[in-house]
This record gives structure tokens, sequence and C-alpha cells, in this order.
């Protein structure tokens, strides 16, 4: 008996059922399972393959009104089926280019990936399909797909941060500077705040789903580096030079700039919150940017350089 | 997601193209085989398979009946499989996540197809499809990005005049664009160099222009794997002890080794062919980097180069 006939066969007799199947029915029922031990294992296999693959095989009791009589299993079909998202051809073909344009994670060389198994429920692989050169490869992570499943079930999700546990309303995932960041409403702080997920260092747990309301209205941007932070706010004045004008005005964001000077560089005003992040992105420049204000910030600037200079 | 087996998989492939070939009146093989990336003997093995599946007690009313004629298919009486099976949560993040990467990229329609589709399936997963998942690809110039584009798509030899980094120097370079792409936040253009003559990568936000020249270059298989940043062998070497809070350095560069210090900070070895490049990473880590092993005049000289910039220019502004 093939293995993938026993498991098709389970699937049709458990959405089939209508209720809950004992293991000694299901065995009666779905040939191949042989008897005793075996079967047993070969059932608890299948049943841990099948649940694998996200079918929501879910164990009720057989009869609700007399507990003694045991438990049975089945699939709801309300959970098993994907509801039609009635996609247009075109529509499809758009997500397949960019389920085989966009990487995410390190991807395995075989086998059709997350995207691509998705996209064969959702009715298969159309359009330009030998367009598939590498548009963007983004990281992957672990707590994404967890972390994804319980923003849109509203769960509210705990896990370890930088060595502190959080509870936090998952509210959206964001990619930007090259990592994740999930961002959300953090109980203990009582403010929406964002967490870098390869920062999280004990798997996000979720808890009940609708446990909190879904956020209305669009979400700001993700903040600059020196916008992530807790400190005291104050605007920095940034003279760059022409040659990294254009970069530097590119990564301050629109409005940021307060004079064009006629030999071509410029004064960006940056809201700084994180100063040494604003460190890092002044020191980018090396001789080609410096902090003109305020007194205090210049100060500690050049004294962080004084410090290494004396080193 | 856990690791599957063939036959899951196998089994994964049939539970969505069943109800696909169910709900068509008698598809090609053809189109089965490209729709489900698979080959046409796997397809006819998998509605032999079809053929002896059904439910108890297995009479011709209760099996599921398939047949190919003429290179058609047709799958009938798979009333439990009328629907595939719902997005796994890993599924719904990755065809999210792609699809919203590709709306980021300059030049995608944000009310085209893409945009559609990628609504609809956020509704059927339960998620706002603005909201869920945010994608930026990072800045770059918008019509230096457009030249590249084309130029590649065209195989057309571009003139750029970019910085580099590591050198802290502008130069003008001739390129062969083969692939322009977007890499941990930034994007690149990869390609051979005809100033280097060798094949090199260039960050597009650091390109302040492009021009697309007349003559055109050979293109190459293009690659389903960005071009990595290797260090060359022959790269001078740099030791570094971190403390505990600049751990992070071995996560982000492509150290040689580290290993655990006592105070639970780290010891890296790193290859560095570009003296600004280290500059900038020891200005920036500051008192929790140490060099061990190389040139330690490196961070003070360009400490006081800095440094002499602020003096220069005291005074009120």
């Amino acid at each position: 008996m093939n293995r993938l006939e026993r498991l098709l066969n389970l699937v049709a007799a458990l959405l089939d059922a209508g209720r809950p199947l004992s293991r000694a029915e299901i065995q009666r029922r779905v040939p191949g399972y042989g008897e005793g031990k075996s079967a047993r294992r070969a059932f608890e296999r299948d049943k841990d393959a099948l649940r694998a693959m996200g079918i929501p095989v879910v164990l009720e009791p057989l009869d609700r009104e007399h507990a003694e009589l045991g438990e049975g299993y089945r699939i709801p079909p309300e959970q098993y089926r994907l509801p039609d998202p009635h996609l247009a051809p075109d529509e499809l073909a758009a997500l397949h280019l960019a389920a085989s344009t966009v990487r995410l994670g390190a991807g395995g060389s075989h086998g059709p990936g997350d995207a691509g198994t998705a996209i064969w429920k959702l009715g298969g692989a159309t359009g330009q399909a030998d367009s598939t050169a590498l548009v963007a490869a983004l990281p992957g992570s672990e707590h994404l797909p967890v972390l994804f499943g319980a923003l849109g079930e509203q769960r509210t999700v705990r896990f370890g941060y930088r060595g502190a546990g959080r509870v936090v309303d998952p509210h959206s995932l964001r990619y930007t500077g090259g990592h994740w960041y999930v961002i959300g409403h953090d109980h203990d702080r009582g403010e929406v705040r964002n967490f870098r997920l390869d920062r999280i260092d004990a798997a996000p747990v979720p808890g009940p789903a609708s446990s909190f309301e879904r956020p209305t209205g669009t979400p700001a941007p993700a903040p600059a580096p020196w916008r992530m932070g807790d400190e005291d706010e104050v605007e920095a004045r940034l003279l760059v030079d022409a040659d990294q004008a254009a970069w530097a005005e590119a990564r301050a964001g629109d409005g940021a700039v307060r004079e064009r000077r006629a030999d071509g560089s410029v004064v960006l005003a940056l809201a700084v919150t994180n100063r040494a992040a604003l460190r890092t992105f002044v020191l980018g420049f090396l001789d080609h940017a410096e902090v003109l204000g305020p007194p205090d910030l210049r100060a500690e600037m050049l004294a962080w350089l004084d410090a290494l200079g004396a080193a | 997601m856990s690791p599957v087996t063939p036959a899951d998989q196998r089994l994964g492939r049939l539970l969505a193209m069943v109800p696909w070939v169910a709900g068509q009146d008698g598809p090609t093989i053809e189109d089965v085989c490209s729709r489900f990336g698979c080959t046409e003997e796997e397809v006819v093995a998998d509605l032999g398979l079809l053929f002896l599946c059904g439910v108890h007690p297995f009479t011709p009313d209760t099996l599921i009946d398939s047949a190919v004629e003429d290179g058609r298919v047709w799958i009938r009486f798979a009333d439990w499989f009328t629907r595939p099976l719902r997005l796994t949560p890993a599924e719904g993040l990755a065809l999210v996540a792609a699809g919203a990467t590709l709306l980021a990229v300059p030049g995608t329609d944000p009310e085209g197809p893409l945009a559609r589709g990628l609504a609809k399936v956020a509704a059927v997963l339960g998620v706002d499809p603005d909201e869920a998942v945010g994608v930026e690809l990072g800045a770059a110039p918008p019509d230096v990005l457009a030249a590249l584009q084309r130029a590649s798509a065209d195989r057309h030899q571009v003139e750029i005049d970019y910085y580099s980094f590591g050198r802290d120097a502008w130069a003008r370079r001739v390129i062969d664009p083969h692939q322009v792409f977007n890499a941990a936040g930034q994007w690149y253009v990869a390609g051979w160099c005809h100033r280097a003559g060798a094949d090199r990568v260039f960050r597009i936000d650091r390109t302040r222009s492009a021009s697309v020249l007349g003559t055109s270059f050979e293109p190459r298989p293009a690659a389903a794997q960005p071009p990595t940043f290797s260090p060359r062998p022959g790269d001078p070497v740099v030791v570094l002890d971190l403390g505990p809070e600049a751990r992070w350095v071995a996560e982000e560069y492509p150290v040689e080794s580290a290993e655990e210090l006592a105070d639970g900070g780290r010891r890296v070895r790193l290859r560095v062919s570009e003296r600004a490049w280290l500059e900038r990473l020891l200005l920036r880590l500051g008192p929790s980097a140490r060099v061990v092993e190389g040139d330690p005049a490196v961070v003070a000289a360009a400490a006081l180069r800095v440094a002499a910039r602020y003096r220069a220019n005291e005074g009120p502004k």
C-alpha cells in the first residue's frame, strides 16, 4: 500500500465523516494501516505529517454527552478550505512573478518554497515563468510566520527581547534598512514600539485569538535609526559636503534640508532620540560631514573623536 | 516550516492540483505541469493514484474518477477536495512579503494586477494589505536606478559615476550591468567593470549618474542568488577585541573567525582591503573595539582628521 494513497484517503475520511472518528474506526475505514502496534505508529506518523503541512486535524470527544467514550479525530472542512480569493488571471500571474523574483531567507535550491506552494493553492504558476531573475533578497526569520499568523488573528504575543520578557499586540511587520521589525503595542510600556526580529532571544508565543483591536489608519513609516530610542528629543543640524549630499538627503528623508549652500553642501535637520545612532550616521561620512549644533551635541561628537585620537 | 519528505510535498501538490483540475473542463497536461511544477509522468502517476482514492466503503460512487485522454486531464467526484488547503502562516507571509517587496520596487504600478491580487489574498488571510507587511528597499536616485534597470534589460553598457566607500573617492567607470537587485535593504548593480577588468558589485545609492551607452554586451544567465561580498584572501588581516555591546559586528560583517572572550565580548578576525571601511567601523565602535592585530594607528589618525574639520570650523554657524 502506497503511503501517499493512504494519506489521501485519510484526509478524505477525516474531512468527510462529519464527526470525530476513533483511531480504531480510522484504521477500519482507511486501508493500509494493518493491525496492532505498527498500525498505531503508522497513524501517529501520518497525523503528524498532516499537521506539519498545516492540515487542521483536531481531537474532539466522540460524544459530547459521554466523555468516557474517548476522543476521535476529524478535519473541520471550514478550517481546511481556502476561501476563494477570486483572483483574475493577471493577478495570479503577478503574484507568481513576485514569488519567483523575490527571495525570503536563505531559500532552498530544491522544492517550491513557501511562496511557491502558496501559488499552487491559488491556482498554480502562470505568466512569465521564465523571468525568474532575482529582483530582491530579504533575510528570513524563524519568527516571521508566527508573528504574521498572530497579527492576522489579533493574538497578543510574548517573547524575549534583549534578555527581557515583552508582551506585545503585533500591528505590522516592517522590513527597513535590511532588517525585519515587528511594530506593536507594548503592554508594559503602554505605547507602540519597534522590535528587531534578529534581537528576539526567546521565540514569540501567541495567546488567544481576537485579544486586541487592530489599530486603524495608515501606519507611520518606519523611523530612521536616530529616531529609534527613548532619549529626550533634540534637533541636530548636520552639514554634509557636496559630494555626499545626495546620499545624505536620501537617508534623512523629505523635509530635512534646512539650507543649500553655494558650494553644493547641505545643512540637514534631524530629530534625534538616539544619539549613538546619529553618531554612527555622521561618522559614516568621515571628514565629509559635521554636526553643527546644538552645541552640546557638537561637543559630544568632538569629545568622542578626541578620545579616539588620543588612544 | 517543518521539514517535509518528498511524499509530503507530493501530497501538498496533489491537494492543490486536484481542486484546480476538477474545477476546469479538461485542461491540457502541459498546462497542469507548468502550473504545478511537475513532469507529465508525475501527473499521470498522480492521476493513477487518485483513481484508488475515496472514502469507505470504496464503492464506485465513493471513489475519485480521473482520466487522461488526448493530452487532456479530467478529475471528477473529488467532493472532499473541492477547495485547496488554507495557506499556512509561513506561506501567507512568504507570498504577502514577496508581493509587498515587488510593489516597493520603483516602477511597479501601485494599482496594477499585483496590488489587486495582493489585496485579495490579504483579505482571505484576514490581514490589512497596507498594514500587515511593509517593505522599504532603501533609497536610490530614481533616475539612476531606472537607467540601470533599462540598460540591464536592453543589454547596454553604461557609464557610472561611483563613490567607492572603501577608498572614499569618486570615479567614472564603464560597466556591463548584468543584474540589478536589492539585498539587505540596498540596491545593487552587479556586472563586469571595464576599469577594474573584473566582476564588481556597486551600490546604486552611491552612484550619482548613469549614462546608457550605445554599445551592447553579451548577457549571462541570470543568477538566482545575489552575488556575495567576499573579501579577497590576500587582503590584510585585522583582529579586533569587541566589548559585549559590540558583539553584533560578528553577525553583521563577513568575519573569518569569532571567538568568545571572558568578559562576554568577542575576538573577531576580518580581512580588510579598504582603509576607509575600517576607519568607519572603528570610529563607530569607539571604546567598544580594540585593535589586537593590524595597524592600531588607523582609528586615531581618522579621529584626528575628522576632529580637525570641527576645529577648523569653530565659531558661529
